[in-house]
């Protein structure tokens, strides 16, 4: 079920639309595991310049870069072709991140078709001006010199174009599994830490809740210079649910099993959860992540509620471990941000939709738009019985007054 | 005769305020001295709600039990109930810097740390129980004193109370100038002289029912899993009575007492109790079926209340022991066997105070096992090392140090 962000409920009214696009073969591969495995209100395109991927992929749209230039064969790493491939095919491109309010790119870099397509398409969609988020990989460093270069400028130019852009190193990824683990295995990992941000970030973006995150928040934290991104998620139910659930999200690699945190500067701390959490999870929760973050970090923090009962609770931690004197990194992001025009917000207020003044207008014109009245009814109950404990606290478990004779609620007598 | 120290166990209870005077050896041995009661009022559901009336009932209570012991009482242990009282289970986790062993200090920094439990801020963790220890993840330590390892990690026990409630209780007490030396829950109470060791082992339940409430404590591996308190006890019974059967509520409490029962089969149609009539009562026949099926369905209810709360933690076939009731109202006739249909399979018995000696009247009296237990767990306490008692930490609370 798709909810209202508040920010694009304001000014359109309708459903915002949320669109994966999974460029090359990394990005549909993570293109296939949200379609797959996730309830995300995310609708998955699929671009790429090798048509047996495309073939393979599950994602709801699919899209052929440069079917003429590559013949379908893929950009088999060469920049140049995929540059081609991306011109060649520059209207379907611009069709795939129409009408999408926020538009999520996933890739791989370092290769032909994703190093190349995806700044192309962060442009294109910021000009439709939908939120554009990137979450993208770079390559292993065993990989060589050239693709990490060919990264490198890529990187480079979707920041110029993309709202934020989540980086993940391969390298760093890769020791979240023991040594020995088997290649497949390894890659399977990384592609799921891929699946958990970005499943995580449009729970963020798209989930109601008693506490919603504001977008510029979520984007002042993803946007920190240099240095490390830092994520972690987890997530557990059952009765120690809070700490299990933190515990997972504080081990992920990518926050050195919280010692990153420790040096972040900006963390974003979101729980979802079922419609039982406790405001005391929250707290305990926040609490040991305060304890693990140093004294002048600002914490963000988001809490949004699941319709559904069983769902568990998810705690997810987004940061960036940036200092100002890493330089290196810092240069990658021009210094120079666009500002956008209008800066969508999350704010609470704007949840509460009968605005006082229209209230007061229905009551004066009734023709207008009258507010349905509810009418609570009565419980065909008996005036309830309590005896001596009419004055006592009463003992309600689960929902139900235990003061009253059990005889009488079962109804075994009368 | 040189006595050897002596503790006195005492409870506020609904129906009853008792105290305990009971001396205990270095041995272990712990020899009843004199029992102290006095019909409660101003309590309702273990909590008190008449401060006047309640205060009055300590000081009788205190006063013939001084009496019965020939012995002139400073301090005792509290033993306190009420649905305030919660209980969770939390891990907590500190890493060790490089290959350090593991002292006391270790340890207790990671009780510290499993009592920062998110729990409501108006109250306070009345007892953390270990249960078990990991290090580096190995399961099932029991005492990690001087192991080396890199995470050690703790599973507690850990129960708490509304602040001001418990302080109410405590406040009773020290009206005379008594001191309260430490409070304790009354199921971790019972279960110091209800259950042995062999049985906490073998997983069991303790299940006290009192007059107004209702306290368990379930243990596993020798360790307990869950504790919990239900405003539910033989008061309730009382006034279903005298609801159910339109009489007097000392009526209803006489009748439950001398023929109550909650066994409603094989009773011939038609059986009659008949009461007398007395002033301001015209005397009534009361139907036995009616009178059984009332009791009955509470106590059923009350099981299943407390069936379905263990399951979530216990499988039953973990309860090798089983379920041992105790308390005033395990005294009715057919408690056993209500319990036996509501946990199959699971053996009931009703229990007391065990390996205590003294008059039999009173260690056989399951009214007094959480009594007794408090003068047990005073002892208990007093065996180990002596630690800040949670009076300290009340005071430190309201004052503002926590």
């Amino acid at each position: 079920m798709i909810t209202y962000p508040r920010w694009l409920d304001r000014d359109t009214g309708k459903e915002p639309v949320l669109r994966l696009l999974g460029i090359g073969n990394a990005g549909v591969n993570i293109a296939d595991r949200i379609a797959v495995r996730a309830s995300l209100p995310l609708e998955t395109v699929a671009l790429n310049s090798d048509q047996q991927s495309l073939n393979a992929s599950v994602a709801s749209q699919k899209t052929a870069l440069g079917p003429m230039t590559t013949h379908g064969l893929g950009a088999s790493g060469d920049p140049e072709m995929g540059l081609e491939a991306a011109r060649e095919s520059m209207s379907e491109m611009r069709q795939s991140v129409q009408g999408a309010d926020v538009v999520f790119l996933c890739a791989g870099l370092g290769g032909g078709t994703g190093s190349t397509a995806t700044p192309q398409l962060a442009e294109l969609a910021r000009a439709n001006g939908s939120l554009v988020i990137a979450v993208v990989t770079s390559p292993f460093q065993f990989e060589g010199r050239r693709r990490s270069q060919q990264a490198k400028d890529a990187m480079a130019s979707i920041a110029r174009h993309a709202d934020a852009v989540v980086h993940f190193e391969n390298d760093r990824m890769a020791e979240i599994v023991a040594p020995r683990t088997e290649a497949e295995e390894t890659f399977a990992a990384c592609d799921d830490i891929l699946f958990r941000s970005v499943a995580s970030l449009t729970r963020l973006i798209s989930c109601p809740g008693p506490m919603a995150v504001a977008v510029p928040d979520l984007l002042g934290v993803l946007r920190g210079e240099g240095g490390a991104f830092l994520f972690g998620s987890g997530e557990a139910d059952g009765g120690n649910r809070a700490h299990e659930a933190l515990e997972q999200a504080l081990r992920s690699p990518l926050l050195e099993r919280g010692k990153l945190l420790h040096e972040a500067r900006k963390v974003l701390v979101h729980l979802s959860g079922p419609r039982s959490l406790a405001f005391a999870e929250v707290a305990a929760i926040m609490q040991e992540i305060s304890r693990s973050t140093s004294p002048t970090a600002l914490l963000h923090l988001g809490v949004s509620v699941a319709r559904d009962e069983s769902a568990p609770l998810i705690v997810t931690l987004i940061g960036h471990c940036g200092t100002a004197s890493h330089g290196e990194k810092a240069a990658s992001i021009p210094a120079a941000e666009p500002v956008r025009s209008s800066p969508p917000t999350l704010v609470a207020e704007e949840s509460v939709p009968p605005t006082p003044s229209a209230s007061t207008v229905s009551e004066q014109a009734p023709s207008k738009v009258i507010p349905l009245k509810v009418k609570q009814e009565n419980l065909p109950l008996d005036p309830i019985d309590r005896g001596r404990f009419e004055k006592v606290e009463p003992t309600i478990v689960e929902g139900e007054d235990l003061d009253v004779p059990t005889f009488l609620r079962r109804k075994l007598k009368r | 005769m040189a006595r050897e120290k002596i503790h006195v166990g005492m409870e506020i209870g609904t129906t009853k305020v008792c105290a305990v005077v009971a001396e205990c050896r270095r041995d272990g041995e712990m020899r009843i001295l004199g029992v102290g009661e006095s019909p409660s009022r101003g309590v309702r559901k273990g909590e008190i709600v008449d401060f006047k009336n309640a205060t009055q009932c300590v000081h009788d209570a205190l006063a013939d039990a001084e009496d019965r012991s020939d012995y002139e009482i400073k301090s005792v242990w509290l033993a306190i109930s009420g649905s305030h009282i919660k209980s969770l289970n939390n891990r907590s986790s500190i890493t060790l810097p490089e290959e350090t062993t593991i002292t006391a200090k270790e340890i207790e920094s990671v009780e510290f740390k499993a009592k920062e439990a998110g729990i409501p801020k108006e109250d306070v963790i009345i007892h953390s129980v270990i249960q078990r220890y990991y290090v580096d993840g190995q399961e099932g330590v029991i005492d990690p004193q001087n192991m080396m390892g890199s995470k050690l990690e703790a599973d507690f026990h850990i129960i708490h109370g509304v602040t001001n409630r418990i302080q109410n209780a405590i406040r009773c007490v020290r009206e005379f100038d008594i001191d309260v030396e430490d409070i304790v829950v009354n199921s971790v109470a019972s279960a110091q002289v209800v259950l042995g060791e062999q049985q906490k082992q073998a997983g069991a339940v303790l299940i006290d029912i009192g007059g107004g409430v209702t306290d368990y404590i379930v243990y596993r591996s020798g360790a307990v899993c869950h504790s919990g308190v239900i405003a539910i006890g033989g008061d309730h019974i009382t006034n279903d009575l005298c609801i159910g059967l339109r009489i007097p509520i000392t009526r209803a409490e006489k009748l439950k007492i001398e023929e109550g029962s909650a066994i409603t089969s094989n009773i011939p149609a038609g059986d009659k109790i008949t009461l007398k009539n007395d002033t301001g009562f015209s005397g009534k026949d009361i139907d036995r079926q009616m009178l059984n099926m009332i009791i009955q369905a509470r106590l059923e209810e009350l099981f299943t209340i407390i069936h379905k709360r263990i399951q979530e933690v216990v499988p039953e076939r973990l309860l090798g022991a089983g379920i041992l009731l105790t308390g005033g109202c395990s005294l009715l006739r057919g408690i056993r066997e209500v319990a036996e249909s509501v946990f199959p399979g699971t053996p009931v018995y009703l229990a007391h105070a065990q390996s205590v000696s003294g008059p039999m009247s009173a260690f056989e009296n399951p009214q007094l096992s959480t009594c007794i237990g408090a003068a047990k767990y005073a002892q208990a306490v007093h065996a180990e090392m002596p630690e800040e008692s949670i009076l300290d930490r009340l005071k430190g609370f309201l004052s503002g140090r926590i």
